[in-house]
């Protein structure tokens, strides 16, 4: 679906003079070919313009678009949920196009246009996986200086002077020589704009000497809103007569209401329906507080049936851990170098570990929310919500509706925490909002409580990893073979994007992968399980404990030779020179060689997401009967490349050791019977102020291609303290995550 | 946010229970139940939707306002209990939302996705009625009742005390 303009805003494009104008309809827009020449498609037609018209605005490519008055509009095809990118990206294109960024307006993509898309998620908006500036950034450069060569062009014609005399100075263009300058605004006011969007190439870009923005401490634009209660997340949306509607849903996954008594629940002041849906029973009403209370009291027997009933987190990951260790199983391979499997069968010794995760939740500050106005012919929607994809959202709506994707109309809002929650093709809160409101014919606003939240969550998979490895005559590390028993989670989230991959998952194997060490022999491989729960990308994904693996195992072989653990990974990082950068960083940072009192122990990890790398170092002590860890320190750098936003990177740093910390100490999901245990922040604690170590980041800002922040330094938080403990007592902990009562068990026995 | 009018709110009811109180020092009268949650009133009822929603349980500090100068848990107060009361919101905090506090938040960057923020500056604000110069200890202590997924504690530590220091 291609929607650039609305068919009543006239906008001025290359090709066009002053007096001349194109009329805009809908399904008219301008693609960026390889050669950067315009594709024009849809239906135009062609008015000739009264004598002294008013100058149009300038669409200079899809992704900016200059005015008269010199503002300038920038696209946003992500969506914010407290990474940055909605500053930080269309600041990169104003930097390229030398715009000055206060007089730049981001407007967010609100529909499923491929010409905006993220080509790892098949051209679909999608804000996941930390890829938004290490795709989006390349793009961005792009259309900048195509705009600013567009505008110096249309100069050097005007002014009828050599291309290479110009020059731009932030919104102006300028010719030394005669002393001549204009603003963008009155480029496009005054002067012809050519056909052609024009090619560029590295000789076109601005140098990084002369940044004026990228690297810099440029504010973020969403700061001040989230400071004066102005800022609108999903759960926020007010539209005129909206009813609210509270869900009870099924205990167990799958599992339908048989019979209902709402008679109480509809005897509630201000309940006004009960819809009773294939999964539960929706209670509306006027007041979000009168469908609340009517949900508590309704009476609802349940099908009981589901296959879930039998499945219990506990004995799920015993079946996992099974499977880990069966070499027979089926497996796919995720990655592979050389020959393990060869090479450890014909080892004189192994050195092998199982380690084992339970689910965690995101725990996100907003729950789940959404509003839908459905048409009376329930074939098209209006949706507000906070999402992580526009274009999953437009396409699973549309299906949820059974219409066409091209009836969807979309406001996506900024989001209460994302971390993975918001990224699913079917957003079953999205699908309550459309349910009801097409049952109702009136706009509906759903909230999930905290309960529903986890009761009815998606979580991070449970998993069992079995490691084996082998060293040669010389003591090299010479094989590693990593099996990962686990559901697959993206056949789960989208099926589209799981027909393309299949059978390789992405979201469950992430990490696995081995980009970090010099190991001749790697495999990395899938041994598909059932899933014990819902699940979906969690923040990290995979590297969340495909690293807890691959770094706790890193340092039981270089324990069972004898050797630091520092020592270990630099001489398996020779050829590595990034990551032996930050080891020897973070280890001068925590003073790897000082010896610390008795009771306090080091433990040290690694961890890369994409292109970007951290390492980092836990000091702390461990109560053995409690089972109690204090973190009293921990040390964290990264290198995501070229630093885009210096604080911004800091900040989520410093987030990502938190909730790792938090995860790894704190937290765990469990199923019994089907039914999540936990229900609400008593049961599921996450990190307080004051539960929070002295943590001390760094963040290193290399010569490499910028990449992705939002989840650097998570995965190496657990594989830390795992070690620190080992280093400590003499016992490893492979388990995620390290509870008291986890840990005090591990120390007995 | 300055509500300049008399604000009254209607539920599907058979009978009108108008509770009347005083928010942002603005007079307001709701057709509310008694029991009704004032988190849900001021957002839903009197569309002052910067107080937010977390847990529900007085868990996650979201949903804090100042109700007559000290932070209560909006998800867990009835309106009928702040009859006649004065309740302050985010939007109310400071004119033209430039409290210390406010000024602090913007000039560190502090909110990443922010929806933990209101509740935090309103328990903030609070600390430094009480107390104009806290310790880093004392910062901790009485902002601990406010949860942030995104980790964003030693930086609002910071802003408290940048605010603290400017005021």
């Amino acid at each position: 679906m291609i929607d650039n303009h609305d068919s009543t805003d006239r906008k001025r494009t290359p090709g066009t003079t002053r007096r001349t104008f194109i009329k805009q309809t809908v399904g008219f827009t301008f693609a960026i070919g390889a050669g950067g020449y315009i594709s024009v498609f849809g239906a135009q037609s062609q008015d000739s313009a009264p004598a002294g018209s008013k100058a149009e605005p300038l669409q200079a490519n899809i992704w900016v678009t200059i005015n008269p008055d010199d503002t300038i509009v920038i696209k946003f095809a992500g969506t914010e949920m407290g990474q940055g990118s909605m500053t930080h990206v269309p600041m990169m294109l104003a930097e390229h196009l030398k715009a000055d960024w206060d007089k730049v307006q981001v407007d967010i993509v609100k529909v499923n246009d491929p010409a905006f898309g993220n080509p790892i998620f098949q051209n679909m908006l999608y804000t996941a996986g930390s890829t938004h500036v290490m795709i989006y950034g390349v793009k961005m450069r792009v259309a900048g200086t195509q705009a600013r060569k567009l505008l110096k062009l249309a100069v050097a014609k005007h002014w009828d002077v050599d291309f290479s005399e110009l020059s731009t100075e932030p919104g102006l263009v300028i010719h030394t020589a005669s002393g001549r300058r204009i603003s963008y605004g009155d480029i496009v006011a005054q002067v012809d704009i050519p056909h052609e969007i024009p090619e560029v190439d590295e000789s076109d870009f601005i140098p990084e000497t002369e940044f004026r923005y990228i690297g810099k401490q440029v504010m973020r634009r969403d700061v001040p809103a989230k400071t004066n209660g102005t800022a609108l997340y999903g759960m926020d949306v007010q539209v005129p007569n909206m009813a609210y509607a509270s869900i009870l849903r099924a205990p167990v996954e799958d599992e339908k209401p048989l019979q209902v008594n709402d008679s109480l629940a509809k005897q509630v002041n201000g309940v006004t329906d009960i819809v009773v849906l294939p999964y539960g029973v929706a209670v509306v009403g006027s007041t979000v507080e009168a469908t609340q209370k009517g949900k508590r009291i309704l009476e609802v027997t349940w099908s009981e049936t589901s296959v879930f009933r039998g499945i219990s987190s506990a004995t799920s990951i015993a079946e996992y851990s099974s499977s880990a260790r069966d070499l027979n199983t089926d497996a796919v391979a995720w990655s592979s170098l050389g020959d393990a499997k060869g090479t450890l069968a014909q080892a004189s010794e192994i050195v092998d570990a199982l380690y084992t995760t339970e689910p965690a939740y995101h725990a996100q500050m907003e729950p789940m929310s959404a509003t839908a106005s459905v048409s009376d012919d329930g074939k098209s929607a209006e949706i507000w919500v906070g999402t992580q994809t526009q274009s999953l959202t437009i396409i699973g709506s549309a299906e949820a509706l059974e219409t066409d994707p091209a009836n969807i109309t979309l406001h996506p809002l900024t989001m209460g925490g994302g971390f993975g929650r918001r990224s699913r093709l079917r957003q079953h809160y999205v699908d309550d909002a459309l349910f009801v409101s097409r049952e109702l014919k009136r706009p509906i606003k759903v909230i999930w409580s905290r309960e529903d939240d986890l009761k009815s969550g998606y979580f991070r998979t449970a998993v069992a990893q079995y490691m084996r490895g082998a060293f040669d005559e010389d003591g090299k590390l010479i094989a590693v073979q990593h099996r990962v028993a686990a559901p697959a989670i993206l056949p789960t989230m989208n099926k589209h994007r799981w027909a393309v991959n299949k059978p390789k998952d992405v979201i469950t194997m992430l990490g696995s992968e081995n980009r970090t060490y010099d190991i001749p022999n790697h495999l990395a491989e899938h041994i598909l399980q059932q899933r014990c729960c819902r699940v979906i990308a969690f923040r990290g994904v995979g590297t969340g404990y495909t690293k807890f693996a691959m770094e706790c195992f890193i340092d039981e072989l270089a324990e069972s030779k004898k050797i630091d653990p520092l020592e270990f990974r630099l001489e398996l990082c020779h050829n590595n020179p990034r990551m032996s950068t930050l080891l020897k960083t973070v280890a001068e940072m925590a003073d790897w060689d000082t010896k610390r009192d008795a009771g306090i122990g080091l433990g040290l990890a690694l961890s890369g997401y994409h292109k970007s790398l951290s390492a980092g170092v836990v000091e702390l002590s461990v109560e053995p009967d409690s089972g109690r860890i204090n973190v009293l320190k921990f040390w964290a750098v990264g290198d995501p490349g070229y630093v885009v936003a210096p604080r911004n990177t800091e900040a989520q740093l410093m987030g990502n050791i938190i909730f790792g910390l938090s995860s790894t100490l704190m937290e765990r999901i469990q199923i019994e019977n089907g039914v999540v245990q936990q229900s609400n922040f008593h049961d599921y604690p996450i990190m307080r102020m004051n539960e929070v170590p002295a943590i001390e980041t760094r963040v290193l800002s290399t010569d490499n291609a910028s990449s992705g922040v939002g989840e650097l330094g998570m995965a190496m938080v657990a594989p830390a303290i795992s070690n620190a403990i080992a280093s400590l007592t003499g016992k490893r902990i492979r388990h995620q995550p390290m509870t008291p009562d986890i840990v005090s068990a591990a120390l007995r026995g | 946010m300055e509500l300049k009018f008399h604000i009254v709110s209607r539920t599907n009811t058979t009978h009108e229970i108008m509770i009347s109180f005083i928010v942002n020092g603005t007079n307001v009268k709701v057709d509310a139940e008694p029991d009704a949650p004032l988190l849900w009133v001021l957002r839903e009822h009197l569309k002052l939707t910067g107080t937010k929603f977390g847990c529900g349980m007085g868990q996650c500090g979201a949903c804090m306002v100042h109700i007559e100068g000290k932070t209560g848990y909006s998800c867990l107060t009835p309106v009928s209990a702040v009859a006649g009361k004065s309740v302050t919101t985010i939007e109310g905090l400071a004119p033209d939302s430039q409290h210390p506090l406010q000024k602090a938040w913007v000039e560190l960057e502090v909110p990443q996705c922010g929806y933990c923020q209101s509740g935090q500056i309103m328990r903030a604000a609070e600390l430094l009625n009480k107390n104009k110069h806290p310790s880093r200890e004392e910062v901790i202590k009485h902002m601990s009742t406010n949860l942030c997924r995104c980790g964003t504690y030693p930086t609002i530590i910071k802003a408290i005390q940048l605010a603290a220091r400017e005021a």
